[in-house]
């Protein structure tokens, strides 16, 4: 497996749990907004921290590895993955606009935009995914 | 998935080439060896730049090493 097949796993795997801490944190503690900026600044916090922890460790087992720079395939890759992402964030962000509108709850258009942006960068890193694993 | 209509030699010419190993030829072409595997096993279609880049690894014309195959695979 590549350095960036890796660095994808590590992405995916940290924002999936970022998703479900942080929303299943929302549905435990609904109306409390003070909580729940803690909360966000908490997961993204442990976010960034995982990230750089799982990275730091793969980079130590293959350095060279990751040094070597992007080839073309990895490129092409990586813009597949971002078409992906990007309709998806398209479709995303026009439910939660059409959530709002139906249903007129801006608590409710609040939570769905960052969730639509972050379930879109999940499917970009999981087409890279599998991207990567058709060869 | 599309099957390329490119056929490769590249296997072959490793293996004429002293076994040479997929992680030695892709460092002389510049790319990953996962590229250069995607390539043998005929999933990835390089670039020009990199075709050229590998049959000169080898020092062979680009022909003995790609092989168009005509009606085969293209979209």
């Amino acid at each position: 497996m590549s350095f960036r097949e890796k660095s994808a796993w590590i992405s995916f795997i940290c924002l999936l749990l970022l998703v479900l801490t942080f929303f299943v944190g929302l549905h435990h503690h609904p109306q409390n907004a003070q909580g729940h900026l803690y909360l966000a600044l908490g997961v993204v916090l442990g976010f960034v921290l995982l990230q750089i922890v799982l990275h730091v460790i793969v980079v130590a087992q293959s350095p060279k590895d990751a040094r070597t720079p992007k080839d073309e395939r990895e490129r092409l890759i990586e813009l597949r993955g971002a078409r992906i992402g990007f309709y998806s964030l398209v479709v995303g962000e026009a439910t939660a606009m059409g959530a709002f509108h139906a249903h007129g709850r801006v608590d409710l258009l609040m939570w769905s935009i960052p969730l639509a942006i972050l379930v879109a960068w999940m499917i970009k890193l999981g087409s890279e995914i599998v991207l990567y694993r058709r060869g | 998935m599309t099957s390329l209509p490119i056929d490769n030699s590249i296997r072959r010419l490793r293996f004429e080439n002293g076994e040479m190993t997929q992680q030695a030829l892709a460092e002389q072409v510049g790319v990953t060896r996962q590229t250069i595997n995607a390539i043998e096993l005929g999933k990835y279609s390089p670039s020009l730049e990199v075709a050229f880049r590998i049959a000169a690894a080898f020092n062979v014309p680009l022909e003995q090493v790609f092989q168009y195959r005509k009606g085969g695979g293209a979209k």
